[in-house]
């Protein structure tokens, strides 16, 4: 699904060029649930940002189904992203102004589905999360848990083929942590295709393969028995 | 997705309750001053429009040369109408004599009533398209008719019918009714016509009038036409331009030129400087059309401001909606939705402030503007004014907030960068710019104001009183009225004018004089008065003497003012004569018996007039002029001259003016100006405060930390007060250092259509950037004290 093949990335201050990504190359396939692990710092953030079309390579390739899409621009990464892809933030994201109930909603509005469904496909999700009973809650008034459960919710209502996780875990106890790894594993069961940055040797676990930087650039890739 | 947007908006606004009463107060106000100076503007932009043929009607006028100079004014001789009947009717559709405007005293029964009124053609219904609520339009067929305005047919009958009633004009003629027109609404050339009577009648009532159907040197009445639909007023001024010429070969030293000025054009472009048209009110809506625009744009900085100010808070959504798959030209929507929305409201609110303060405003302004409720252009043009102030508002905020990089902000490393407040801060410069040329200029306008008014005037305008007295009635009685008033104890003295005391009617030429310049054409004030003229008027007497009854040659005398002695270049005057120039039947030679320091008599701000104060009585007294008993109140003086007027006039209104009210009238429209100024300046200032206001919150709110840190190692009150006020005051000094050099220039240009006016002065810039400073400080200040002296512990807590 994801063939990625020297990547680079570079980022410029006045003074100092880093390097965030230094010719990285590795595959992720459809149904598969990848962990990228390494210390601050080592580029899993930048990598996520391209994986999610958010940012743009400065180097290699980055093919998408198969399609190069590095060098699309603005208009068709985002295209191409609200189809294919749905983030997990570890600070959630969700909007203050909406309720549970329209975060989730969102990716619907912009992917064009009609009003009914849409309150259909939401409903199912959040049964799905079991979060319906706080539908017309705003994100203040959850607990930390709730709101990663709405945030997965809404990465997850437009049925993607990829989810993005950046430290989804990283706000949350362990009791709260758990659940949501429950809930990844649940969605790549059902066959979506998920990558993880995470800093939890814990979270990991759960993943099929741990991709392991350093420098912005791959140092170990282990395989998990399941 | 406009409801997602909708509900957004919504909810951020009930979120931030203090900004978004800023932004909308803000822009509410803003509004509703544009709309008022745009309903102003369109009141002055329509003048006249009451009168269905206002494009083909127009006056005409004449310009003439005297001494190298184009003097321009509507007074044309009589002879010009059978001329232009004769040769050039096929261009017009009407033609139309009229005399001014004056009042007449109109009796009927017990009922004496003093209104101003015209002397028209027969013509005058049709081309003035008045609506006949009774009687005939062609009302002025008869000589001894009349046609009443509805108001003044209702002062004089009551709810009874007018039409076949007859009334006494001046006490002279009996005149019909023939039909009551509608009143000619307020912003329309002859509003003030509250009457119409025959010119047939007209010119048989004074010799002189009679006398001056074939003097085409007496320039003394109006005339009116309608052009024909297949010419323009261009072609048709270029045949009748040179008529007089043409037909009074005499007349051509003065290159007589006659010209059609078009009704579209007499309200907003009436003036002429040396024969070239050059503008008029229209200045004034430009100017305060240019200061509606500057408030309006005030409101949508703030709006701007308040908006990026805070992007770091809608930075989140921004970044989230993007990550979602929101593209950037939906974004750019959502947010100009929510100006919209927030403009929407302040429209709303901009529109009950409209309500509420529109009579004030029309009493402010002089104005009789109706808020349009039934004009569906007013609304369209609404519905404009709003989506033009969202995009003014909100295209800047729009595309900063929808550019930001969902990565930096959804890493939360989100900080708007060192300069992000740089265009802010630019804004907040124009801002106080505009605030700070608005006091300048307020300030001058008033200053000029007062700098005229405290003009010598050359006489003593305090407790005298003019009696306007032209009908036959009073004629020949001013001696007796004259005994009679001084001895009620009600007057100190008393003479008689030709022309009110702050007004000049006539002007004169074609005299010779001893030392006269070969070829000077003079061109004299000109006005007749009676014994006592200096003493009641209180004059100041530089050569010779005033007027005395204990010379009998004194009938045939003049008094000079300086300006004309030096206009007509005459070493000592005294005792010199002025002859007529027409030697075949002069008038007898006048002597000059004195020099008065100049009077002004007409406008304020231009220098006096070269004047003449010839010896005149009978016909030539519009006024009785009398000079109250120091002695005595006000009140009581006026009861015992009353009583006398009543005692010798018993049906006619005693109707007088106190000469320093008239003379304060010339000030009325300046004043006009000026207080519109400090209302809308008033304005500028306020919304330009509550921007700075919320800017400084702002700021207040983002250094919390800052400032808790900076406490918590030992900083004073005082420290953090200045450290949070001084970038503000900062951005008001290079305002200042901007406007000033502005408005000086502006108002200095402003200053120079006023020959007798002040200077912008050092001490006008000085106080309104001191009071620019002091309102800056005062509401900086608020937040800054509020944040200083919050308790550390607590903003240091919330990390």
């Amino acid at each position: 699904m994801i063939q990625i093949t020297d990547l680079e990335k570079f980022y410029k201050t006045e003074e100092v060029q880093t390097i965030a990504l230094n010719k990285l190359s590795f595959g992720v396939k459809e149904g598969e649930f990848v962990a990228i692990m390494g210390p601050s710092g080592c580029g899993k953030s930048t990598l996520l940002n391209i994986l999610g079309l958010l940012d743009d390579p400065d180097g290699g390739s980055f093919k998408f189904n198969g399609t190069e899409v590095a060098g699309y621009n603005e208009r068709k990464r985002s295209e191409l992203r609200k189809h294919n892809i749905g983030f997990v933030f570890q600070s959630f994201n969700l909007i203050d102004e909406l309720t549970v109930f329209e975060n989730v909603e969102l990716p619907l509005i912009y992917t064009g589905v009609k009003p009914a469904e849409r309150k259909k496909q939401v409903e199912a999700v959040l049964e799905k999360m079991q979060i319906m009973h706080r539908r017309n809650h705003f994100p203040q008034q959850l607990s930390g848990g709730q709101q990663q459960r709405v945030a997965v919710a809404r990465a997850v209502v437009n049925k993607p083929k990829l989810i993005l996780a950046d430290e989804p875990t990283g706000n949350l106890d362990s009791t709260n942590g758990n659940e949501v790894m429950d809930l990844l594993i649940d969605l790549n069961e059902a066959g979506t295709t998920i990558i993880m940055v995470t800093h939890s040797e814990h979270d990991a676990k759960y993943s099929h393969r741990i991709i392991r930087m350093m420098d912005g650039q791959k140092v170990t890739e282990n395989v998990l028995e399941m | 997705m406009l409801k997602n947007y909708f509900k957004i908006a919504f909810r951020n606004l009930l979120k931030n309750k203090v900004y978004s009463l800023i932004n909308i107060s803000g822009l509410a106000i803003g509004m509703a001053a544009t709309i008022l100076i745009g309903l102003w503007v369109a009141d002055e932009l329509g003048y006249n429009s009451y009168f269905e043929n206002k494009a083909t009607i127009a006056q005409i006028y004449q310009h003439q040369t005297s001494n190298g100079k184009v003097e321009t004014g509507p007074a044309i001789p009589r002879p010009l109408e059978f001329e232009i009947r004769k040769d050039y009717s096929d261009n017009f559709e009407y033609v139309m004599m009229s005399s001014w405007t004056q009042p007449r005293y109109l009796k009927f029964g017990e009922t004496n009533i003093y209104r101003t009124g015209n002397a028209m053609q027969e013509a005058a219904p049709d081309m003035l398209n008045l609506k006949i609520i009774e009687g005939v339009k062609d009302g002025l067929q008869e000589k001894n008719s009349i046609m009443l305005s509805q108001t003044t047919a209702k002062a004089l009958f009551g709810s009874e019918t007018a039409v076949g009633k007859i009334i006494t004009i001046n006490s002279e003629d009996d005149l019909a009714v023939t039909a009551v027109y509608e009143d000619i609404p307020e912003n329309n050339t002859f509003n003030d016509t509250d009457y119409i009577i025959p010119w047939t009648y007209y010119v048989t009532t004074q010799p002189w009038i009679e006398a001056s159907k074939d003097q085409w040197n007496n320039n003394s009445f109006q005339m009116f036409v309608q052009i024909n639909e297949n010419t323009n007023m261009e072609a048709v001024t270029s045949k009748i331009k040179h008529v007089k010429q043409k037909i009074y070969p005499e007349s051509i030293e003065n290159n007589p030129e006659y010209f059609l000025f078009p009704m579209d054009e007499w309200y907003l472009r009436g003036d002429f400087e040396n024969g070239v048209q050059t503008g008029g009110r229209i200045e004034n809506v430009w100017l305060f059309a240019i200061i509606g625009i500057f408030v309006l744009l005030l409101a949508c900085i703030n709006f701007v401001n308040l908006s990026t100010a805070r992007s770091e808070k809608r930075a989140t959504e921004v970044g989230i909606r993007k990550s979602i798959g929101s593209q950037r030209g939906q974004l750019i929507f959502q947010f100009l939705t929510e100006s919209f929305l927030i403009v929407l409201l302040s429209f709303l609110f901009a529109l009950g402030i409209v309500l509420l303060f529109l009579n004030g405003f029309n009493n402010l302004a002089s104005k009789a503007i109706i808020f349009p409720w039934g004009n569906i252009q007013f609304w369209f043009l609404s519905l404009l004014f709003i989506v033009i102030t969202s995009f003014l508002a909100g295209s800047y905020p729009a595309l900063y907030l929808s550019s930001f990089n969902p990565v930096t902000v959804l890493k939360g490393t989100f900080k708007a960068g060192r300069f992000s407040a740089l265009p802010r801060k630019v804004l907040v410069v124009a801002q106080f710019t505009i605030s700070v040329a608005l006091i300048i200029g307020t300030l001058v306008v008033m200053n000029q104001i007062q700098f005229s008014k405290n003009r010598p005037v050359g006489y003593n305008k305090e407790g005298l009183i003019q009696i306007p007295v032209m009908s036959s009635q009073f004629l020949g009685k001013h001696e007796t009225m004259r005994t009679q008033f001084l001895a009620s104890g009600g007057a100190t003295s008393m003479t008689t004018m030709s022309s009110p005391t702050t007004d000049v009617w006539s002007n004169r030429g074609g005299y010779t004089w001893d030392g006269k310049p070969e070829g000077f054409q003079e061109d004299l004030a000109y006005t007749t008065v009676n014994y006592d003229f200096v003493k009641t008027l209180g004059l100041n007497i530089k050569e010779g003497r005033g007027f005395s009854r204990e010379f009998a040659t004194d009938s045939n005398a003049v008094i000079l003012n300086e300006t004309a002695v030096e206009y007509m270049q005459i070493q000592n005057p005294i005792g010199k004569y002025i002859r007529d120039s027409d030697t075949e039947n002069p008038i007898p030679p006048m002597k000059i018996i004195g020099v008065v320091e100049d009077m002004i008599m007409q406008s304020p701000y231009s220098p006096v007039k070269q004047s003449m104060y010839a010896f005149g009585i009978n016909r030539n007294i519009a006024y009785y002029n009398l000079r109250l008993n120091p002695n005595k109140s006000i009140s009581e003086n006026l009861t015992l001259i009353e009583d006398v007027f009543k005692t010798n006039f018993p049906s006619t209104p005693f109707d007088y003016q106190f000469v320093d009210e008239e003379y304060g009238k010339k000030f009325r429209s300046e004043e006009r100006t000026a207080s519109l100024a400090r209302v809308f300046t008033a304005l500028a200032i306020f919304i330009s405060c509550l921007g700075l206001f919320g800017l400084a919150a702002f700021v207040a709110e983002q250094r919390t930390k800052e400032i808790g840190v900076r406490k918590v190692l030992g900083a004073s009150i005082s420290q953090l007060w200045l450290l949070l006020s001084r970038d503000f005051i900062t951005l008001v000094v290079v305002a200042l250092l901007v406007a000033s050099p502005i408005a000086y220039y502006v108002m200095t240009q402003w200053l120079q259509k006023f020959s007798y006016r002040t200077t912008v002065g050092w001490e006008v810039i000085a106080i309104a950037c001191l009071g620019a400073l002091i309102i800056t400080l005062i509401t900086v200040s608020f937040q800054a004290i509020k944040a200083a002296i919050s308790n550390p512990v607590k903003s240091l807590r919330t990390e």
